[in-house]
């Protein structure tokens, strides 16, 4: 069975045009590439100390 | 492949050949990113959209830079609707690879037609309206928003769904079925718009179970190859028992049609007249809010008005300043003293700049003197020929100038002109300053004579 209340709070509201600066800014770019180049990063500091 | 640790090119080799780093790793998070790229394609083909957006965010996990997942899930969040998000995706996919990418041609199309972007802002102002007027509990405005949002874009999922989840709410079950597939036409395996299917699905078979009623009164037979329906009893009827079911049928009718249908037209004309109702006084709210505005309009343009009204009155001002102190000083230049004296008084000196104060100082000290001599005199002369209104009209204004004007002698005879007219009340305060400042003369005594007469 349905619960209208509940299910409303799944509707978000929609980004205005406005808002795409923003969005693009605050845009998470980070990848799983940059985790693994990270984690490599350490790993070798680590191992140059 | 470029190599994460110096950043030159690898080609296809497993060790970058510049610092020998090794890329294994890095080629298996961009097949994976690949992998998922095949699975959105694939999705986006059968118009499964939910699922493909899944898939290519799930790409751009592994490998931020696959282009072509970014420009596809662009695409798809365009077809769903969702324009802003597509124009984010197509924003990054060109500000990391500038050259030859097909989102360039995707953003180019969208700026060169300004309308289509306006009436997608508009839409989604609608649609989060209708979600604001679902959130106050206004859910016949908010199905009237989302009806003219899915005229205007007919493809954004999520209003298709609001409006379904309204006409669920509201128990008009067929309605939010035709939704509910005007959603699944865009996108396929869109997972709320199944669920709510689902529910509409199972209300319906509630309301009406498919249930045949078993027919007791029939009987059948093959016959050949035909199958015989008849009635377990059949009975001939005369024609007067015809007529009487007639009639009863008639009856029966009109008592269908008074009971059932006529309330049923009704109440859908009254539903028709409630809707028009809720449509105009939203028109009216609008309206009423244009309305607001301009007469906010209207305010700001009559205060500008004002203020130039006032702006324009100072400049009118100012020139007549200017005009009387060039006035003044062709009269001092032509030595009709008393004209300029009389120019200058009327010279307002607020509106001059600082060079004009100059000039207007240099005659007024030059003319100041000669001018009151002058007014003295004409007043003097005037009170001794008996034209004592002329006489006031002078050495009046030579006391403004210089109170204490030749040892009280203007005041004095102001005071005598003021008596002479008639006029004691006017002339008492000028006796009054003769007794206070030049006391044991002989003209305080004649002052002190007449203010003892007048009381």
């Amino acid at each position: 069975m349905i619960n209208f209340e509940k299910e409303l709070k799944n509707f978000k509201p929609s980004l205005e045009v406005e808002d795409a600066e923003s969005v693009i800014q605050n845009h998470d770019l980070t990848d799983v590439t940059d985790i693994i180049t990270e984690v490599l990063r350490d790993a070798r500091e680590s191992t140059g100390r | 492949m470029i190599c994460y640790r110096c950043g030159a090119e690898a080609k296809e080799a497993v060790r970058c050949p510049a610092c020998g780093a090794d890329l294994s790793l890095f080629r298996t998070v961009k097949s994976l990113s690949n992998v998922y790229y095949n699975m959105g394609l694939e999705q986006a083909g059968v118009r499964n959209l939910s699922g493909a957006v899944v898939s290519l965010k799930n790409s751009l996990k592994f490998n931020k830079y696959n282009i072509e997942a970014r420009n596809l899930l662009g695409l798809v969040y365009c077809e769903m609707g969702e324009v802003v998000d597509a124009l984010s995706e197509w924003v990054i996919s060109r500000s990391y690879q500038p050259e030859d990418n097909l989102a360039s041609r995707y953003l180019d199309e969208i700026q060169q037609n300004r309308g289509y972007l306006d009436t997608v802002n508009q839409t989604i102002k609608k649609f989060n309206l209708a979600l604001n007027y679902c959130k106050q509990d206004s859910r016949d405005l908010a199905v009237i928003q989302l009806k003219k949002v899915l005229s205007l874009n007919p493809k954004l999922v999520k209003a298709y769904q609001l409006l379904a989840l309204l006409y669920l709410q509201e128990g008009k079950l067929e309605q939010a079925k035709k939704t509910l597939r005007g959603a699944g036409k865009i996108d396929t395996d869109n997972t709320m718009t199944l669920r709510y299917l689902k529910e509409v699905n199972a209300r319906l078979k509630e309301k009406s179970p498919s249930k045949k009623p078993k027919d007791d009164d029939l009987i059948s037979y093959q016959s050949g190859n035909e199958t015989i329906i008849m009635p377990k009893r059949f009975k001939e009827s005369s024609i007067g028992s015809s007529l009487l079911y007639i009639v009863l049928g008639l009856v029966v009718g009109t008592a269908v049609t008074a009971c059932l249908i006529v309330p049923n037209v009704r109440n859908q004309a009254k539903e028709e007249a409630s809707r028009q109702v809720l449509e105009a006084s939203d028109t009216i709210a609008t309206n009423g809010q244009t309305i607001k505005e301009l007469e906010g309009q209207i305010d700001a343009l009559e205060g500008q008005l004002e203020e130039e009204k006032d702006n324009n009155a100072k400049v009118k001002e100012q020139i007549s300043s200017y005009e009387t102190l060039l006035k003044a000083y062709v009269s001092y230049h032509e030595n009709d003293i008393t004209a300029a004296g009389a120019a200058l008084d009327k010279v307002n000196t607020k509106y001059l700049s600082s060079s004009a104060k100059a000039i207007f100082k240099g005659i007024d000290e030059e003319v100041q003197g000669q001018y009151l001599d002058a007014l003295y005199e004409e007043g003097y002369n005037a009170y001794q020929q008996g034209r004592y209104e002329e006489a006031i009209k002078n050495l009046k204004k030579v006391i403004k100038e210089q109170e204490d004007y030749r040892d009280g002698s203007a005041a004095y005879y102001l005071a005598q002109s003021y008596r002479h007219n008639g006029d004691l009340k006017s002339a008492r305060p000028y006796y009054q300053y003769v007794i206070d400042n030049y006391p044991n003369t002989q003209r305080a005594l004649t002052a002190q004579n007449y203010v003892n007469a007048q009381e």
